[in-house]
């Protein structure tokens, strides 16, 4: 894939526009994936994705061809993420999930479990999604990074443009204020799934 | 013992604790650092991402009929990083008619200084002697006149005239040889006999009396001579006034 990808940009550089629609085509689905995550909503997501590739393809005459470009326009879409989530943040808006009390999307991670387990799920998730709404945007993009995709502080750091430090601190300060607004709620949930555990030992 | 702080223990749930050895035998030995680090884990591990929503294969195709449009093509990498005409080529092209520009204005005015130079040199040297001689036929008017009225009547001639003339003719001999090199039949004339003059007076007697300075003004035509050498200092005048004005431009 490296090496194809390579090979496009080069085509790219050569000048055969349509040579990027492959390497759109190959990428699209994780710069969207990780869009969806960071915003999480599809339509910032969508949004994300297009101004992604725009940027790459504007700034395709940098790219190292040492590096690998699914990292780099990675890169690039965490940085377009952000400045949405920027942009909300100056705009103030309220999304209208949350005046409605719907989320985008809810994972559920026992769908065979019962009501009440979904329930508390869903109301969990509420709460998560809110909690999330109150990060800063960069407290918001490094938490996503480290505790979602799983990126190091270092690749946090150098896609944010800060330093290691300061990355590790975002993510400090983003499970601070989450621990803080779902401790309430999280107790509750442990009691259920604890009667939930004697009640099948009973039985 | 030291109990595990809130951020040691997020450091140690993402694995990037300095000490995880150290760590993990704290929660070991420590019931309540345990049990803290057990709800602190339970709660993040159950903040899970929202489930991603579909994107068909057909998504990429998609995104790029949305952008396409917007995106102008890449020129040739050959061209447009090895040698980005016409950016070099212009700026070579500068370089180049800057170059020749000067070169040429060097050349012109070494073509056209030496002779200026060589012009100011004999000009220099001309106004120089111009000087040198002006003083000389000074000095030598100055001596005649006094010779002139030495020879009025009077019983003796002054003793410095004597030496007046005796330097006057040391002076007065270089001067005709160089002008004998020159072609310029009434400046040698009036040096040779102004050569004469100054030799007579110079080897006068110890105390010339004023017959004897009668005499040379007769037999040498003194007043002849003054009046040649004031003719020379005009002449010598006009000339030092022309070399003055030298032509616009032109260096000394």
């Amino acid at each position: 894939m490296g090496n194809d990808d390579y090979a496009l940009i080069r085509r790219v550089l050569a000048g055969e526009k349509d040579a990027y629609g492959l390497l759109v085509a190959h990428h699209s689905q994780s710069v969207f994936r990780v869009a969806f995550r960071i915003t999480e909503n599809e339509a910032d997501a969508d949004e994300v994705v297009q101004e992604t590739f725009l940027r790459g393809y504007r700034k395709l005459q940098d790219f190292d061809a040492r590096s690998n470009f699914g990292t780099w326009i990675y890169r690039i879409a965490m940085n377009c993420a952000l400045d949405v989530l920027h942009k909300q943040k100056n705009q103030a808006v309220v999304p209208i999930t949350e005046e409605y009390g719907e989320l985008p999307a809810v994972q559920v991670a026992d769908r065979a479990a019962g009501p009440d387990r979904i329930l508390l799920s869903r109301e969990i998730e509420i709460r998560r999604h809110a909690a999330m709404g109150k990060l800063t945007p960069v407290e918001r993009v490094a938490f996503v990074m480290r505790h979602v995709e799983e990126r190091s502080t270092e690749e946090i750091a150098g896609a944010l443009g800060v330093a290691p430090s300061s990355a590790k601190q975002a993510v400090f300060r983003a499970v601070k204020k989450l621990r803080q607004s779902l401790a309430p709620f999280w107790v509750s949930h442990e009691a259920l799934n604890r009667r939930r555990n004697d009640r099948a030992l009973l039985l | 013992m030291k109990h595990l702080t809130e951020e040691e223990m997020i450091g140690h749930f993402y694995s990037e604790d300095l000490r995880p050895a150290e760590a993990e035998t704290h929660l070991r030995a420590c019931q309540q650092c345990a049990q803290a680090y057990e709800k602190f884990s339970t709660l993040l591990r159950g903040v899970q991402a929202p489930g991603v929503p579909l994107r068909g294969s057909e998504y990429g195709a998609q995104v790029w009929q949305s952008i396409q449009g917007s995106l102008s093509s890449y020129r040739p990498v050959r061209n447009r990083r090895i040698f980005p005409w016409p950016r070099f080529a212009y700026g070579a092209a500068c370089l180049l008619f800057l170059a020749g520009a000067f070169w040429a204005g060097r050349l012109w005015e070494h073509a056209h200084s030496q002779p200026a130079v060589a012009n100011s040199e004999q000009q220099t040297k001309q106004r120089v002697v111009l000087l040198v001689l002006d003083n000389h036929f000074d000095r030598s008017e100055r001596l005649l006149v006094q010779l002139n009225h030495a020879g009025g009547g009077g019983d003796y001639a002054d003793f410095p005239l004597r030496a007046e003339a005796r330097q006057l003719l040391s002076d007065n001999q270089l001067y005709r040889q160089s002008a004998a090199q020159t072609n310029d039949p009434v400046l040698n004339a009036a040096l040779d006999h102004l050569e004469r003059v100054l030799l007579e007076v110079a080897n006068s007697g110890i105390e010339p009396t004023g017959r004897d300075i009668a005499s040379i003004q007769k037999e040498m035509n003194t007043p002849g001579l003054l009046f040649q050498i004031r003719v020379l200092r005009a002449r010598i005048s006009e000339e030092k006034t022309n070399t003055h004005a030298l032509p616009k431009g032109e260096n000394i």
